[in-house]
């Protein structure tokens, strides 16, 4: 390599690594869940997202924050769906609670997981699992919801205080 | 520097360079440790170690976990108790809790927030961590109206946003599953990895299980779910008085013979109501109670035997 080749290269790469660090990415803890245009739960859907998803952090607001996905749609997030990557980079000096929480996700599929319950379940017949799987089928729909809220006037669609 | 700082500074560069997960910066870590003559090389070693132990309280298990555990908890209820088979009122219930859910201080669990109303005349309300609520049909049927069971249901998110049901889990069992589970990248278990394992998520169950059946919380927690149900029912757009009317129902009707169900795992309703009372005070203004919601919830809950 010449020398300005490498010259543009090493300010490349510093560039390269700057952007990054000032991009925060945040990564998605939960196992599915929406990405909405507004930051309220009501708001309309714009994408699906799914643990391990990573994402662009944009913008923080009232516990939600605002992202990008890697195809570019753009959506808030309650944050409680989601961890910061960055804090395990850069959180040095933060305690090591930090850091562990911070890894969430690169513990994911490790611990209490599918390959334990499988095992559990191998072995204690009476523990009704199918139950709990139709309990988590049951999921109201964004139409539902509303329409609960419009009539009982609750949240936004209620009246003064 | 003086000797203790520079020991302090190696610690800290020893607890950082742990994660890293190389051997060698490690060793040289500790070595850098000892070389300050403040600590024996022995301990040196260890307090590396210690630092490589990223996880060891229960704030620490992660959204994954907490859902496994409160699958396998709620198969064990669902192993006592039937679901109550009215669709009408489960998906009423399911509306409710999700709305108060998005109210709350953790709208967001890994696998969602899911309601069940269970065949039982024993009152009683049960969260299983993140996210699993049940109510007996016992305790619907004391409800007077929605503010009252979106006050029951808000208590139950209140469980599972602070992750009272893994506060149970002792604290010995927490570290054996995490001295199990190691540090490093995700992989599968082998086959005496996963029976360790397994005999200790098994424990885990039954501390969380004993706890939210038969023993109960912590009243700290149980006072602080209450805390939280009038500020997620306040939230979402409910009157506060739900709770407080409740519990004044609790007092009234207090069996006389053995306890079970809310009687036995909670604190008695009247220590409860002094304090929902003045915190319920503080709120200041409320949305108040609405007719056309008393309406709805006599409808869901009309065929109730
Ligand atoms: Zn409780």
């Amino acid at each position: 390599m010449k020398k300005p080749a490498r010259l543009t290269f090493l300010i490349a790469a510093v560039l390269a690594v700057f952007v990054f660090l000032l991009a925060e990415t945040v990564v998605v803890k939960i196992k599915t869940t929406s990405l909405r245009r507004d930051p309220k739960f009501t708001a309309p859907i714009v994408a699906a997202i799914k643990a391990g998803d990573s994402l662009e952090k944009l913008e923080a607001r009232d516990g939600w924050v605002k992202v990008k996905t890697k195809a570019g749609v753009v959506g808030w997030l309650h944050s409680t769906a989601v961890e910061s990557k960055k804090l395990g980079l850069l959180a040095m000096d933060k305690t090591m609670k930090t850091q562990a929480s911070a890894g969430e996700v690169a513990l994911a599929a490790k611990g209490f997981n599918k390959q334990v319950e499988d095992k559990y379940r191998a072995g204690n017949a009476a523990a009704d699992f199918a139950a709990v799987d139709a309990m988590e089928k049951v999921r109201p729909t964004p139409a539902e919801v509303e329409a609960f809220m419009k009539e009982g006037k609750l949240g936004e669609f209620g009246g003064s205080r | 520097m003086t000797a203790r700082a520079k020991a302090l500074v190696s610690i800290a560069i020893a607890a950082s360079l742990s994660f890293s997960g190389c051997q060698a910066v490690k060793q040289g870590a500790a070595d850098i440790i000892a070389s300050t003559g403040k600590v024996s090389r022995e301990d040196a070693q260890s307090l590396v170690r210690t630092a490589e132990v990223v996880r060891s309280t229960f704030a620490e298990i992660t959204e994954e976990e907490e859902y496994y555990i409160g699958r396998a908890t709620a198969a064990l209820i669902l192993s006592k108790y039937m679901p109550y088979r009215n669709e009408a009122l489960n998906s009423y219930v399911n509306v409710m809790g999700t709305i108060l859910a998005y109210n709350s201080d953790r709208p967001e669990t890994y696998g969602g927030y899911h309601f069940l109303v269970l065949d039982t005349d024993e009152v009683n309300a049960m969260a299983a961590p993140g996210g699993f609520i049940f109510v007996t049909k016992g305790l619907v049927r004391r409800c007077g109206d929605e503010e009252t069971l979106a006050a029951i249901l808000a208590h139950e998110i209140g469980h599972v946003a602070e992750r009272h049901g893994l506060q149970s889990i002792k604290k010995s069992r927490l570290l054996d599953a995490f001295k199990v589970i190691g540090s490093e990248a995700s992989r599968q278990f082998n086959s005496e990895e996963l029976a360790k394992v397994t005999g200790i998520f098994e424990g885990v169950l039954g501390d969380v299980v004993e706890t939210l059946v038969e023993r109960g919380y912590d009243r700290k927690f149980e006072y602080e779910a209450d805390k939280l149900a009038l500020s997620f029912a306040v939230r979402t757009g409910y009157s506060p008085g739900g709770l407080a009317e409740f519990l004044v129902g609790m007092e009234e009707h207090k069996p006389s013979g053995t306890a079970a169900g809310w009687f036995k795992t909670h604190p008695s309703p009247a220590d409860r109501l002094v304090r929902v009372k003045t915190e319920t005070a503080v709120l200041g203004a409320a949305p108040a109670k609405l007719d056309v919601r008393t309406a709805r919830f006599a409808e869901a809950a009309k065929n109730l035997r």
